[in-house]
C-alpha cells in the first residue's frame, strides 16, 4: 500500500526537481508571502518563547507554579482555567465545587488575577491564556494597572473560540452570534489600546484534538478567523488596525513532514488572503505569528516515558517550522493534571532544542526542498479546498447552529478512536509494543499524586460576595446586561468595569445569556442576581 | 432477542468527550441500545435517565478527578433506587489505586487507558446478560 501522510497526501519513494511546484523558489524568508517564515533571521527576535501550559489550584498556587517555571528558564508564561472557569462558571457555582482548581486555575474575579500575576513583571513577560477572552483580559488588565504597567506594554494572547467551543472542550453556554461579538469587542478593544497583545489568537489545538487531521484543522481555523475579521470590518475597524495582532495556536501531531508543510502552507495562505481579499497593506498583517502545543492526543497512559520522546519529535518539527512561541504537552497529561516533574521535562526539553542542537540557528531549513515544497504546496491546495467547500455550504452562524461543524468533529473523534483501535494508526506502547500493566513502572508514580479541589478559596469567594457593595455591583451588572442587549457598546469595556466593581465572571456570563434571552445559569441552579 | 440497554454518561463539569464517543460508538457496532446521557450530570440526573432507559448497565466516562466526588454518591442513590443495576467507570485518569477503590465502592467494572473495545464490550454484555434475559422473558410471543 502507499503511504500517506496523517491527512491522506500520498508519499512517493522519493522526490525530484520536477515535483517543484512551479520550479524552484527564489523567496527567502521575512518577505511576502511569508512561507518560509515570519523573519529573516530566526535569532532575531530572542528565538522562540518557551513555555509550558500550567495553573493549577487557587491563583496563589497558580502564582508559586508561574514563578517556578520562570525560575526554570520558562521565557513566557500560558496559563490554563479549570473546567469551570474555562465555562465561564465560579468555583462556588454547586457544579463547579469538585473541580474548582483541579485542571487550572479558579479565576472568577479581579483580585485572582492580582493575585496570580503578583510579582510577575507583565511589562516584559509574554502573558498568553486559555481563560475566555474577555475575562483573562480584564483580568490582565486591573493586575497590570495594580502593577502600574502601561497596557500598551502587555505581551502576550488569548484564545478566540466562538464557532467551535460548545461542540467540543469547555461550552460558554451563549449564542454563537454573541460568541463572536465577544471576540470582535475583544479585538477592537485592544487593537488601539493594547497595540503589543495578540488578543486575536485563532486556537486550532483545542477542537483539533479531537482527532482532526492537518487539513481539517487549518481549514476549520481559516473559517473562523475569516468569520471573526468579517465581524471586525463590519464593525468599522481598518483590518491594518487588527492585522498584525491574530496568531494562530495550533496543534502538533507526530507527522513531522506534514507538520511543518501545514505551517508554511499556513503562513502562505494567510498572506494571501489578508492582502488579496482583505486589502491588508502592512506587512506585520500579512504574516501570521504561529504558536503551538504538540499534541496531548497523541500522548499515550502506557509506557508515559514515551510521550518525553514524542514531545522532542513535535518540538523538533515546530522549530524547524519557525514558530514564534512552543508547549510541550507534559508526558504525564494523559492521565493526571500535568505534575511539576511532568512540566520541567517539557521546558528542558525545549531548551536542549534550543541550546544544544543547533536546530533553531537557520531560518527555514527545508526550504526548496524537492518534497517540502512539494507537500506544501499539496497542503496549501487542501486547506483552501476545503474552506471554500465549508463557506459554500452557508452562512458560518447558520451552520454551527445546524451543527455542521459538531459532526466534523464528532467524525473526527471516532475515526481517531477507530484507528487507534483497529491499528490502523500505530501508537508505540498502545496497539503495538504493549506491555502487561504489571510491567509498566516508569514514571507511573506520579499518576497516583492527585490533588484536590481547592475548597478553601472556594469558600472565600463565598465570602467576598457577601462583603461588597450591592448598589454599585447590582449597577454594573445592569450596564453589562444592557450593553448585551443593546448590541452597542464594547463588552470587554463592561465586563472590565464589572470586575471592578466586583463582579464575577459568572455572573457577567449570566447577564450576558439573560441579554441574549437565555437562562442565567445554564445549569439550572442559580437564581439571576438582577 | 432483547439488546443490552446501556446508558453512558459524563458527571459534573469535564467536557472531554472523546472516551464516551468512542465507547459509544463501538457498543452500537456490537448491536447495544446505547442511551447517550452526554455531559454535565449529577448523579441523580444519571439514575434517573438510566432508570427511564431502563438501563441494564451504566457506563460513566470520566477525564477529569470529579469521578472521585461523584461516584460514591451515584452509588448510594442507585442503591436507594432498588435497582441494582451495574455501573461501569472508563477513563485514562483512572489509576491501579482508584480502580482498587472504585471496587470497593461496588463498581463492577474500571476500564484504564489500556483497555481495548472488545474487552469492554464483552464485560458490558456479561453484566448486562440478567436484565436482558428477564426482558427477553417479559416479552410478549
Amino acid at each position: 500500500m502507499q503511504p500517506k501522510t496523517r491527512s491522506g497526501i500520498p508519499l512517493k519513494p522519493f522526490y525530484a526537481a520536477s515535483d517543484l511546484p512551479g520550479g524552484r523558489t527564489e523567496e527567502t524568508p521575512g518577505n511576502y508571502p511569508f512561507t518560509r517564515g515570519r523573519l529573516q533571521a530566526t535569532r532575531s527576535a530572542g528565538g522562540w518563547i518557551q513555555r509550558e501550559l500550567s495553573g493549577e489550584g487557587s491563583p496563589k498556587q497558580s502564582n508559586a507554579q508561574l514563578r517556578y517555571l520562570i525560575e526554570q528558564g520558562q521565557t513566557g508564561i500560558d496559563v490554563i482555567g479549570d473546567a469551570p472557569t474555562m465555562s465561564m462558571t465560579d468555583p462556588d457555582h454547586p457544579l463547579a465545587r469538585p473541580a474548582a482548581g483541579t485542571q487550572g486555575v479558579s479565576a472568577c474575579r479581579k483580585l485572582d488575577y492580582l493575585e496570580m500575576f503578583e510579582g510577575i513583571d507583565l511589562g516584559s513577560v509574554s502573558v498568553s491564556s486559555s481563560i475566555p477572552a474577555v475575562f483573562s483580559i480584564a483580568g490582565l488588565v486591573h493586575a497590570a494597572r495594580q502593577a502600574g504597567v502601561a497596557p500598551d506594554r502587555l505581551r502576550g494572547s488569548t484564545i478566540q473560540v466562538p464557532l467551535y467551543c460548545e461542540d467540543c472542550s469547555y461550552r460558554y453556554h451563549l449564542p454563537v452570534g454573541f460568541r463572536t461579538r465577544l471576540a470582535a469587542d475583544a479585538v477592537a478593544y485592544c487593537a488601539t489600546r493594547m497595540p503589543r497583545f495578540h488578543a486575536f489568537l485563532e486556537d486550532s489545538y483545542f477542537f483539533s484534538e479531537s482527532g482532526l487531521n492537518s487539513v481539517e484543522e487549518m481549514a476549520l481555523a481559516f473559517v473562523e478567523i475569516r468569520h471573526i475579521l468579517r465581524r471586525l470590518l463590519a464593525m468599522g475597524v481598518p483590518v491594518d488596525q487588527f492585522g498584525s495582532r491574530i496568531a494562530i495556536l495550533l496543534n502538533c501531531s507526530m507527522d513531522l513532514y506534514e507538520e511543518i508543510a501545514k505551517i508554511r502552507a499556513t503562513r502562505r495562505l494567510f498572506a494571501r488572503m489578508m492582502h488579496d481579499e482583505f486589502g491588508a497593506n502592512d506587512p506585520r498583517s500579512q504574516s501570521v505569528v504561529i504558536t503551538c502545543h504538540t499534541s496531548g492526543l497523541s500522548l499515550t497512559a502506557q509506557q508515559p516515558a514515551n510521550n518525553i520522546v514524542r514531545g522532542a519529535v513535535q518540538a523538533m518539527a515546530l522549530v524547524m517550522a519557525g514558530v514564534q512561541a512552543i508547549e510541550i504537552s507534559a508526558f504525564d497529561e494523559a492521565y493526571r493534571t500535568p505534575s511539576r516533574e511532568a512540566h520541567l521535562v517539557g521546558l528542558r526539553t525545549q531548551q536542549i532544542i534550543d541550546l544544544e542542537s543547533g536546530i533553531g540557528q537557520v531560518a527555514d531549513p527545508f526550504g526548496g526542498s524537492y518534497f517540502m515544497e512539494s507537500l506544501t504546496a499539496e497542503m496549501e491546495r487542501r486547506i483552501w479546498a476545503m474552506v471554500t467547500e465549508i463557506e459554500a455550504a452557508g452562512p458560518i452562524d447558520r451552520l454551527v447552529e445546524q451543527g455542521y461543524f459538531r459532526a466534523i468533529l464528532h467524525a473526527a473523534m471516532e475515526r481517531h478512536g477507530q484507528d487507534v483501535s483497529r491499528g490502523r494508526a500505530h501508537l508505540v506502547g498502545v496497539n503495538v509494543h504493549a506491555i502487561p500493566e504489571d510491567d509498566d513502572r516508569l514514571l507511573r508514580a506520579v499518576s497516583e499524586m492527585k490533588f484536590e479541589p481547592c475548597e478553601e478559596h472556594v469558600e472565600r469567594i463565598v465570602a467576598f460576595r457577601a462583603s461588597r457593595d450591592a448598589a454599585r455591583h447590582q449597577a454594573c451588572l445592569r450596564r453589562a446586561l444592557d450593553c448585551a442587549r443593546s448590541e452597542s457598546g464594547n463588552l470587554l469595556e463592561v465586563t472590565i468595569d464589572a470586575f471592578e466593581a466586583g463582579a464575577t465572571m459568572g455572573e457577567i456570563a449570566g447577564v450576558f445569556r439573560v441579554g441574549c434571552g437565555q437562562a442565567y445559569d445554564p445549569f439550572g441552579r442559580l437564581p439571576p442576581p438582577l | 432477542m432483547a439488546r443490552e440497554q446501556v446508558t453512558i454518561g459524563i458527571m459534573g463539569i469535564d467536557q472531554h468527550e472523546n472516551g464516551a464517543i468512542a465507547v459509544s460508538r463501538f457498543l452500537r457496532e456490537a448491536q447495544m441500545e446505547v442511551s447517550y446521557a452526554g455531559l454535565f450530570n449529577t448523579p441523580d440526573t444519571l439514575v434517573d435517565k438510566a432508570l427511564a432507559g431502563e438501563a441494564d448497565v451504566i457506563g460513566v466516562s470520566c477525564h477529569s478527578w470529579e469521578f472521585l466526588h461523584y461516584l460514591p454518591e451515584l452509588m448510594r442513590r442507585l442503591k436507594d433506587s432498588g435497582r441494582d443495576i451495574p455501573v461501569v467507570v472508563g477513563g485514562s485518569v483512572l489509576t491501579p489505586a482508584d480502580r482498587a477503590r472504585l471496587a470497593e465502592l461496588g463498581v463492577a467494572a474500571c476500564f484504564g487507558a489500556g483497555a481495548d473495545a472488545e474487552q469492554i464490550v464483552d464485560t458490558i454484555r456479561r453484566l448486562a446478560r440478567p436484565g436482558v434475559t428477564r426482558r427477553e422473558a417479559e416479552a410478549p410471543r
